[in-house]
């Protein structure tokens, strides 16, 4: 028996749902292939988790809260919103908040720059930067 | 008394009597919970949730599904949102842990008072792993896998939950034993690595 078929049939083997013939060729296997018995194992913990955390039982209590619970209408009771208030809600969001951005730019467009910034003079548009020559050619270097 | 029977006296104002419901579907409500949130209390709150979440809607069950099959998809639905809620604390939940008081050991299972706190460290680094590697199956596999390994449903009962075909529920399970095996095996390893190894 290979890896692949003995993989295959774990599970089948686990539950002891394999024919006598198949099982002890998968014995034999996990016997001698070290991979093959580690999967095994794993697959038997996981298992072995999943049957504890089967057993716990739910909260003695659980019943009478749940019963408590049940028999406050203002718990239970299913709150008729109406398709009107469904529809009207979010339309009126959705207004409020274009209505803000519509503002903010409204009063963005308002505002004028200071008349006091002066303009910029024009010889100080002429001067070309490229031209000046570089700091370091200045210093003492 | 039938489920339907049970189901139009409530309707028709008898809350008492959903008790019934309560104590013959409360085993297999939170089993499946324990399944999806591996935590006792979480799956305790989950469960109340859940029956209040049935009582709620009883006025829109059909019938065309056994009851038993619409508690399940509600509760797989509920079990499913609970854990994505949760995936979405983890960040805080993390700033919880290094900033804020410790909380004891959140999803171990119960330990018993015998046991050396060498191997109770080991049970509960194997439970993590298991879990972990559990939650992190796509959702549709872990659904398949947790009703037919936490609640042993048949393939046929389960698809009538997925609303699927019996093939699929199988194509599931197999892909999600397949994902759990290489997981495991997966972690297993990088456990066995020496620090200078990793």
């Amino acid at each position: 028996m290979n890896c692949q078929l003995c993989q295959k049939e774990l599970d089948a083997y686990s539950e002891g749902k394999l024919p006598d013939d198949m099982k002890i060729q998968v014995q034999e296997h996990l016997q001698h292939c070290k991979d093959c018995a580690e999967i095994y194992n794993l697959q038997l913990l996981t298992q072995k988790i999943i049957n504890e955390e089967k057993v716990i039982s739910p909260d003695p209590y659980l019943t009478t809260n749940i019963m408590a619970q049940i028999e406050n209408p203002e718990v239970t009771d299913y709150k008729f919103i109406s398709p009107f208030t469904r529809v009207l809600r979010p339309a009126m969001i959705i207004t409020s908040l274009a209505a803000s951005i519509f503002l903010g730019i409204m009063i963005g467009n308002i505002y004028k720059p200071s008349a006091r910034v002066l303009p910029r003079p024009v010889e100080l548009a002429l001067i070309d930067d490229v031209a000046i020559e570089a700091v370091n050619v200045l210093s003492n270097e | 008394m039938t489920d339907s029977e049970i189901i139009r006296l409530i309707l028709n104002g008898d809350r008492q009597i959903f008790r019934i419901f309560v104590e013959k579907y409360q085993a297999m409500v939170f089993r499946t919970c324990m399944g999806f949130v591996h935590n006792k209390d979480d799956a305790d709150d989950l469960t109340q949730e859940i029956f209040i979440q049935v009582f709620q809607s009883l006025k829109g069950f059909k019938g065309e599904a056994a009851f038993s099959t619409w508690i399940y998809r509600i509760t797989v639905n509920a079990s499913l949102n609970k854990v994505r809620k949760k995936s979405g604390n983890q960040l805080l939940y993390r700033l919880d842990k290094l900033f804020g008081t410790p909380r004891e050991k959140e999803n171990s299972l119960p330990a018993s008072n015998n046991e050396n706190p060498e191997s109770l460290l080991i049970k509960q680094e194997n439970e993590k792993w298991v879990q972990n590697a559990l939650d992190s199956l796509p959702e549709n596999q872990r659904t398949a896998i947790i009703l037919s390994k936490y609640d042993d449903l048949s393939q046929k009962e389960i698809a009538e939950i997925m609303k699927t075909t019996e093939g699929a529920v199988e194509a599931l399970i197999q892909r999600a034993k397949t994902n759990l095996r290489k997981k495991l095996s997966f972690s297993f390893k990088e456990k066995r690595k020496t620090p200078q190894e990793k």
